[in-house]
């Protein structure tokens, strides 16, 4: 096999990876400027940052309260999709009953359908099937948490059905024979060895609750509006604030990019996990 | 440490019957080997006595008690799996200590305990490494260990030898059979090596197709196979078989083979001209001058001993001899077999005659 010249190959990447960050860095470069300066000619170079776009957004109580809803609904929505889907894994994988690929198959049919089709059914669901008196579950963060359970619980079984079966069902049988209980089981030896699986499960359900627009957009007025939604709210009939319209993206890729960052580790390790098993 | 009864035990997945009433016996402090070819259901039933496989007819009890519908844990037993199936996340002190947690014991026992397994097996330098840390030898010390801490009525052995080399199966071997001597507990073994069946063993019960072919000791298994299908599973190298019938010569019973070998037979209950099939295991053939006359066609030295291939017409009769025999393929040699070592076969039935 030819060797590759590692300095082409570094540069190769060190390109790629410009391309890839530089229309985040052009992001920054918007949220540090006034909006006088946006439709200058543009500068690669950033000089004096102008922090008022910052400082405007931090004290905005909306835009707070839409950060502190997108935080509650991505992690409350995340954590349930992904508990639900691994004891749902766990007895798909496990044990075996009637019509089990087909129920496997038809949850993650729901995955591939557009959330727009969804938009109408979901919408009456919550405003007249769901509701006890006056309450429905329309506008609210709990609402929202079930809603992206719609798209993110089929794809959370997805992900952590093959982490399961990659698990020898004799590590199971020889727990038993151990003298632990099924519960015991799934805490001491299937719940540990799942976790690279569960931690890119748990990330990834959370990015895409985080980032999600089109049912936020819809299914939320005021109390339950995230942080994208709010995002729109600066496109208005006097014109557009691109300023502070960067610096909550900028806010909004944070999480995100913190998250991302603690659990590289096992997204890596749980992308191949049960591929060659060990 | 307990007997265990197994009785006219039937398993049948949905129409399929794969087992189909055995009856085993197993007397307390017995070792106790299962063996048979692939797909035989030997190892289905020894996980039907773990309680890791329902049993859908007959009874199975442990020490006197039918434990048909008792869960595994509160079955008394321990197994060790082909795969070890050791917690990749525990460490090996974990590993072993695991039975003694789940059954609440305090910590000051466990440590007891497992550091003692842990010097019987010599795995006391290892207690804190991870399974992958391990060689094979040492991770199938780890799941005997996990087994032995528990100090159960029965272990269940599931084929543990058989992801080790050939070197280190043969220590394991040894190891195990002292494990059994120093403990005395039963010991259910399930293995397809009729090596290991027959080294190892105090009882081998052969199997067949869900159906117990013999039960007997290694050397009464060996010495007085009751069919075909065990004088040629038990036995290394195998027994030679040729099809023919009992005639007579000179007022003497012979064997004759479909294709005209004429071979010594003892005397016993087989009729004249009864179609049979006539067994004689290797290493009773003696090579010499005198005899049946073969035609040489493989000869394979390992040094301690000799396997010659050899035939006379169609009939491939293979020798193994403790003599280092210079014979070269196509030369000519003769087979001189004891009538007292041979065994006959109605060819119908497969039946010991």
């Amino acid at each position: 096999m030819k060797k590759r010249n590692p300095i082409l190959t570094t540069l190769f990447w060190i390109l790629i990876s410009l391309l890839t960050l530089f229309p985040i860095y052009w992001l920054f470069v918007i949220s540090v400027k006034p909006a006088v300066q946006l439709f200058s000619t543009p500068d690669l170079i950033l000089n004096n940052p102008y922090w008022g776009n910052y400082t405007e957004v931090l004290g905005n109580r909306l835009v707070r309260s839409y950060m502190i809803n997108s935080l509650i609904i991505s992690s409350g929505n995340a954590l349930l999709c992904t508990v639900l889907g691994f004891f749902t894994c766990y007895a798909l994988s496990r044990f075996d009953f009637k019509g089990k690929e087909s129920i496997f198959f038809w949850t993650i049919t729901n995955r591939m359908a557009p959330p727009a089709v969804f938009l109408l059914p979901l919408f009456l669901l919550m405003t007249q099937v769901y509701r006890i008196g006056e309450f429905t579950l329309l506008d609210t963060r709990i609402g929202m948490i079930l809603v992206y359970c719609t798209f993110n619980l089929p794809f959370a079984i997805w992900t952590l059905r093959p982490t399961i079966d990659g698990i020898p069902k004799e590590l199971d049988e020889a727990a038993y024979v151990d003298g632990a209980s099924p519960w015991k089981v799934i805490s001491e030896i299937v719940f540990p060895l799942c976790r690279p699986g569960l931690a890119v499960t748990l990330i990834l359900t959370w990015v895409f609750a985080w980032n999600e627009y089109l049912l936020a957009a819809t299914l939320t007025n005021f109390d339950a509006r995230t942080l994208t939604t709010g995002l729109s709210e600066y496109v208005t009939t006097t014109g557009t604030e691109w300023g502070i319209m960067a610096t909550i993206s900028v806010f909004t890729l944070i999480p995100a990019l913190i998250v991302f960052g603690l659990v590289q580790k096992h997204i890596v390790a749980g992308l191949t996990f049960g591929a060659v098993k060990g | 440490m307990a007997n265990v009864k197994i009785e006219n035990v039937v398993k049948r997945y949905s129409n399929v019957q794969v087992m189909h009433g055995v009856d085993v016996d197993i007397e307390d402090g017995e070792f106790v080997v299962l063996v048979g070819p692939s797909g035989c259901g030997k190892s289905t039933l020894l996980r039907m006595l773990a309680g890791l496989e329902e049993i859908s007819d007959g009874t199975i009890s442990i020490g006197g008690r039918v434990v048909n519908d008792v869960i595994p844990k509160d079955r008394d037993i321990a197994m060790v799996f082909q795969s070890y199936a050791l917690y990749p996340h525990k460490t090996v002190f974990d590993n072993i200590g695991f039975p003694l947690k789940m059954a609440k014991q305090p910590d000051s026992v466990i440590k007891e305990k497992v550091t003692k397994a842990a010097e019987v097996l010599d795995l006391d330098h290892l207690l804190d490494r991870y399974p992958k840390q391990l060689s094979g030898g040492q991770r199938q010390r780890v799941a005997m260990g996990r087994a032995i801490v528990r100090d159960p009525q029965v272990f269940l052995f599931d084929e543990p030898l058989s992801n080790l080399d050939a070197k280190l199966r043969v220590t394991m071997r040894v190891e195990i059979k002292e494990l059994h001597q120093r403990l005395g507990t039963t010991i259910v073994y399930v293995t397809h090596d009729q090596i290991e069946a027959m080294t190892m063993a105090d009882k081998i019960v052969v199997m067949r197709d869900g159906r117990v072919e013999q039960i007997g000791s290694p050397l009464d298994l060996y010495d007085h196979p009751k069919n075909v299908f065990v004088a040629g599973f038990i036995g290394s190298p195998s027994m030679n078989f040729v099809h023919g019938t009992i005639a007579v010569k000179d007022g003497k019973k012979v064997f004759l083979s479909d294709h005209g070998l004429e071979l010594p037979v003892p005397e016993n209950n087989a009729r004249t001209n009864q179609a049979v099939t006539y067994g004689i295991r290797p290493e009773h053939i003696q090579v010499g001058d005198q005899g049946v006359p073969m035609k040489v066609v493989v000869v394979e030295p390992t040094g301690s001993e000799t396997q010659v291939f050899a035939k006379s017409g169609p009939e491939l009769i293979d020798a193994l001899v403790k003599d280092r025999i210079s014979a070269k393929p196509g030369s000519e040699l003769c087979y001189m077999i004891d009538p007292a070592n041979v065994h006959l076969f109605d060819r119908e039935t497969e039946q010991r005659i």
